[in-house]
């Protein structure tokens, strides 16, 4: 008992150390990694007894910031919900991390632990809902603040995030389909085989529209750039308008939470989580019939650094298209995500189920 | 030969485009690609900086104001200066003109009688509010005796209060310039 | 009568007049440098040249006299070019120092060649170089190498103030202006080249470099020097104060009134303002006390001043309340305090300037009663024949049956009978602008404004009450002797309005006829001193 205490905790340390440092260091990113798109230099000034370290120090400076600033609550305002609001997103984001894989199951003498915090048989469907519920926290933030500006904020958040999801759903069964299982875990499981003998069985290379409708609707999701209209902090302004301080800081840390979060999705299921192509639970399998032998625990720290590669690539990609693509129109938005990406996602859905029928005649 | 152009009367939707272009995915990869050519090659470029190697290319349109500097027009209007006669003493005859034309009547003069009846008159105190000043060269333009510039090149006399703002006639003559020209230049400020 | 044309429009003069006078007649300035209309005729700087129909050559519009038929244009091509060379050769030795020069803003050197001169200099010669700078008497600064040799200042010692000083040295391009041999110019009138003066070779020692002279404003005054009643402007300088140094008044120049001081003033008037922005002034109400001198806010000190004009008269009858006037307060200021006295019932007034003796006296300009306005107080019938000798104020303190006494301006222990008397009196009310002896003893100051800062007239000698104008705010918290008279009338139940600036006049010219028949002259609203606005007006 004592022990299944014991490792579950350190299974939500772990997976709660690399959520929060990744966003934490998505803030660094952020800023670097534009800067080197615009031949510019980025922040670079925050610096402790002169060091500067590339401007590390700077998401520090933000948090000192954003802490000790004034927490300014609008007249007029709920105070209780406007209070609320930051948590519940925050907090719903956090929690869908929880179901996604970051490893195989470890040996620690005759207990196997799986590398995942909790496994779930629906584990998918529970990372859609959790995802799906942080949009109270946006909605509530945007209503509580008594300003018909972050009101409209909420709103569009409200429509777009649900506009979305549909989409995510119905890209992702596709792949149920393929795998036939909505166990995350499983998943990664199926996806360690070869295709046609030498390529991975990554979901990309079974369901590649469903790859792409995924990642846009995913990246829609995440409310940022070329998807931000829910915040738009310079122009049109959005359901933060009215937080200040930590409780803002809380919103801009969703944001980035949720980029990791479907980093991590996406490399789950489509670019098989935490399996490195040919290496299997008792070392390196390679095409040719050569095998390099590994130690189990070995193998287990290789397979969660290449969960980790493959988050930290995913969200640099995401950083890539949010400083490369300028924001949509509304209604562009809203026709993207209802008449071009559902019909396309259906199809897949149709398709898939086609050939699905066709192979296993 | 001429070429004609068929302009058209009226912009039509999507005119123009292939269906590959309307299909974003493949024109998305190509902004994709060339951002991305951009992260690579500056990141590049900065990791050879940290080596210590390629320190000629610069890895960033970016200058490092206060360590850098760019150089300026000669005909930048900068911080004032008074220029001095070959004594040290200011060539300023206190002849007011300046501070009559001065549109944001920044500049107080004090005059006073000098000991010799050629120099007849001199300014006990010059003070200019820098704080109010509009930088519109006006008084180095009237000044009948060069005894008023604007050419230090010094743009950075931002102070913490008013007062410190105001710049008497004792930083004005020992404003030594700091010449910086050369439009496009970077300097390495010491 | 000699009927004549200057620039199409005909005039008739009396016999004598020359042209320029004629022309200035019909509102036509012509440029001069020597001619000035209350000296002689010299003739000498051929800038007033115009051309005369059937005339061989241009004329000096200063010496032609008016003839019958004569058609004269003051402004043609010739002209045009005569006044350039004419300028060219004042300028041909002139350092052109304008920006150290006082005169700049107001030289006539500068103004002509700004309408007539050859911007691009001929001169290649080397520049005589003179002495510069230098004082010639108590208030007038000479700089040789700008005098361009109009005379005026010869002409006005000579003519005027008939002290004969100054006079033209050496001959050709070597002249100068110079004094006589051990003379100095310090001649009651020595300010008076300084004005008249058309560059900068003559500048006053006392406003060298205070201030721009475009940076002053005027305003029409009356000199309280004297009895005379000389027309001034008074010159101030409140838009930038850092300069000269918190002065505000910095120089006085007269106005032109025939009647009374003609172009001209005494150096005595010209430096008599000292006291404007003197560092005794009075700026705040003060009360004497137990515990020394406290300063006081106006309404309260009006109060006291109330409340104690009153219980005296309650307690001991109205003879026990006096008012001492002072010959330098207006009329406006004189006819208010009666009003009060007389609302009140008070009759123990008096006016004198204790210590005074007859002051210089010259039969030119200046007087040797120094008060600005006795005339005025006599004709108010505040002189009383048989209390000529003013001694019955301080023998009724003595006896103790005057003992409040309200006293206005004037330092009464100046005068021995009253420095001995003041001891016994009960209570002292000093209403002044400046601290003296006896504002120190007074029980209460109430701080009054100068001539300078607020409206009003003096009556001359002559018997002319001449207005003046308010030039400046009054000093900290004083205020005009006719208003803080009103408002401590307030607090025995009269009316403000009798006390209001028109409706004084009013009630004065009806209660004493002499006001309405004297000539009230109002105060000259186009300044005179400058040659510059006449100048510009016909620019
Ligand atoms: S630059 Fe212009 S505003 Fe500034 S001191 Fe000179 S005249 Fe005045
Ligand atoms: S214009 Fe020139 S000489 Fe005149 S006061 Fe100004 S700085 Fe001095
Ligand atoms: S006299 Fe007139 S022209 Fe000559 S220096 Fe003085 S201001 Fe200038
Ligand atoms: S000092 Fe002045 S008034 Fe006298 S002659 Fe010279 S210019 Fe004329």
């Amino acid at each position: 008992m004592m022990e299944g205490l014991a490792v579950a905790a350190g299974k939500v340390a772990f997976s709660l150390f690399v959520l929060l440092n990744f966003v934490m260091l998505l803030t660094w990113a952020e800023r670097k990694q534009s800067a080197l798109m615009q031949d510019r230099i980025g922040a670079n000034r925050a610096s402790i007894f002169g060091f500067t370290w590339l401007g590390l120090f700077h998401p520090l400076a933000d948090a000192l910031k954003m802490v000790s600033k004034e927490d300014f609550v609008p007249a007029g305002a709920n105070r209780g919900l406007h209070a609320v609001a930051p948590f519940v997103a925050l907090f719903f984001a956090l929690i869908s991390f929880a179901a996604i894989p970051f490893g195989d199951q470890l040996w620690i003498g005759r207990h196997p632990v799986n590398l995942q915090v909790i496994d779930l048989n629906i584990g998918l469907l529970y990372v859609f809902a959790a995802m799906s519920m942080g949009v109270y926290g946006f909605v509530l933030a945007g209503w509580a603040s008594n300003n018909n500006f972050s009101l409209l904020g909420g709103l569009r958040a409200a429509s777009q995030m649900i506009s979305y999801e549909i989409t995510i759903g119905a890209a992702v069964i596709g792949l149920v389909m393929v795998f036939g299982t909505i166990n995350l875990q499983t998943i990664v499981h199926r996806q360690g085989e070869l295709l046609l003998g030498f390529l991975p069985a990554w979901g990309v290379f079974y369901q590649p529209l469903g790859f792409l409708l995924f990642v846009t609707a995913a990246m829609a999701e995440t409310k940022r750039a070329p998807f931000d209209l829910p915040e738009g902090e310079s122009e049109i302004i959005g359901y933060f308008l009215e937080y200040s301080g930590i409780k803002f800081g809380m919103f801009l840390m969703t944001d980035f939470v949720e980029t990791v979060v479907v980093a991590g999705l996406v490399a789950t299921l489509f670019f098989g989580g935490w399996q490195f192509p040919y290496l299997y639970r008792d070392g390196f399998h390679l095409p040719g019939g050569g095998i390099l032998v590994l130690s189990q625990q070995v193998v287990c720290v290789i397979q969660v650094l290449t969960f980790l590669s493959k988050l930290a690539f995913f969200c640099w990609l995401s950083l890539l298209v949010r400083w490369t693509f300028p924001r949509f129109r509304y209604d562009q938005l809203i026709r993207l995500g209802w008449q071009m990406m559902l019909p396309l996602s259906i199809l897949n859905v149709v398709v898939t189920g086609g050939v699905l029928l066709l192979l296993h005649r | 030969m001429e070429e004609i152009v068929k302009v058209p009367k009226q912009a039509e939707k999507g005119s123009g485009l292939t269906f590959w272009q309307r299909t974003y995915v493949p024109e998305i990869v190509r902004g994709l690609k060339l951002t991305a050519a951009h992260f690579f090659g500056n990141l590049a470029v900065h990791i050879f900086h940290l080596l210590g190697l390629w320190t000629e290319h610069r890895g960033a349109a970016t200058v490092q104001y206060p360590e850098e500097m760019r150089g300026y027009s000669s005909r930048l209007r900068s911080l004032h200066r008074l220029t001095k006669r070959a004594d040290g003493s200011p060539r300023c005859v206190a002849c007011m003109m300046c501070e009559t034309i001065c549109p944001a009547s920044c500049i107080y003069i004090v005059a006073a009688e000098h000991p010799d009846p050629n120099i007849e008159k001199y300014p006990e105190s010059f003070d200019i509010d820098l704080g109010k000043c509009v930088f519109c060269g006006f008084c180095v333009e009237v000044c009948p005796e060069d005894a008023i510039r604007m050419d230090t090149h010094i743009l950075d006399f931002a102070a913490y209060s008013r007062e410190e703002m105001i710049w008497d006639i004792h930083r004005l003559l020992n404003n030594e310039p700091r010449r910086a020209e050369g439009i496009g230049q970077i300097r390495k400020m010491k | 009568m000699p009927t004549l044309t200057i620039d199409g429009q005909p005039i008739t003069v009396s016999k004598g007049t020359t042209v320029i006078q004629a022309a200035e007649a019909l509102g036509i300035y012509i440029p001069r440098y020597c001619y000035h209309p209350g000296l002689s005729i010299a003739g000498s700087c051929r800038m007033c040249l115009v051309e005369i129909e059937k005339a061989p050559r241009l004329e000096v519009a200063c010496y032609s006299q008016a003839a019958d038929g004569m058609v004269v244009h003051t402004i043609t091509e010739n002209v045009r070019l005569a006044r350039r060379s004419v300028l060219e050769f004042l300028l041909s030795n002139h350092p052109l120092d304008c920006p150290v020069c006082d005169q700049s803003g107001e030289c006539d050197l500068q103004n002509y060649y700004m309408e007539f001169g050859l911007y691009q200099s001929r001169f290649l010669e080397n520049k005589i170089k003179r002495r510069k700078a230098y004082p010639i008497g108590p208030h007038v600064m000479l700089d040789n190498e700008r005098c361009i040799l109009c005379s005026r200042c010869v002409r006005f010692c000579d003519e005027v103030s008939k002290s004969h000083e100054l006079g033209i040295v050496n001959r050709g391009e070597r002249s100068e202006i110079a004094l006589y041999e051990g003379r100095e110019l310090n001649n009651a009138y020595s300010g008076n080249v300084i004005d008249i003066c058309p560059v900068g070779a003559l500048t006053e020692r006392d406003f060298r470099f205070q201030c721009r002279v475009w940076y002053l404003n005027r305003t029409a005054s009356i000199c309280p020097g004297c009895a005379r009643g000389c027309n001034i402007e008074i010159h101030y300088n409140v838009l930038r104060p850092y300069q000269s140094k918190g002065k505000r008044i910095l120089r006085i120049k007269p106005r032109f009134n025939p009647a009374v001081n003609k172009w001209w003033i005494c150096d005595e008037g010209r430096y008599g303002f000292r006291h404007i922005d003197a560092s005794n002034r009075l700026r705040e109400c003060e009360a004497q006390t137990a515990d020394g001198v406290i300063p006081l806010g106006m309404e309260t000190a009006l109060k006291t001043a109330a409340a104690w004009i009153g219980e005296s008269i309650e307690q001991h009858g109205k003879d026990s309340v006096g008012f001492f006037l002072s010959p330098e307060l207006s009329n406006e200021d004189l006819y208010a305090i009666l009003k009060l006295a007389r609302h009140l019932g008070i009759s123990k007034i008096d006016f004198r300037n204790p210590g005074e003796h007859p002051g210089f006296e010259d039969n030119f300009l200046i007087r040797g009663d120094k008060n600005p306005n006795r005339r005025g107080c006599v004709e108010l019938g505040l002189y009383h024949r048989q209390r000529e000798n003013g001694g019955w104020m301080a023998e009724e303190i003595k006896q103790g049956t005057l003992r409040m006494l309200v006293a206005f301006l004037q330092d009464l222990s100046l005068e021995p009978e009253f420095k001995a008397a003041l001891v016994s009196l009960k209570r002292l009310i000093f209403v002044g602008s400046n601290s003296n002896a006896t504002s120190e003893q007074a029980g209460l100051v109430l701080p009054s404004a100068t001539y300078a800062e607020k409206n009003g007239s003096f009556t001359n000698f002559q018997g002319r009450a001449q207005r003046f104008e308010r030039a400046l705010v009054p000093l900290g918290d004083s205020l005009p002797e006719n208003e803080l008279i009103a408002r401590i009338a307030a607090h025995f139940r009269m009316p403000e309005q009798p006390f209001e600036r028109e409706q004084l006049l009013l009630d004065l010219r009806a209660e004493f006829p002499f006001f309405d028949q004297s000539t009230l002259d109002p105060p000259d609203v186009e300044l005179a001193y400058q040659t510059t606005i006449a100048q510009r007006e016909h620019a």
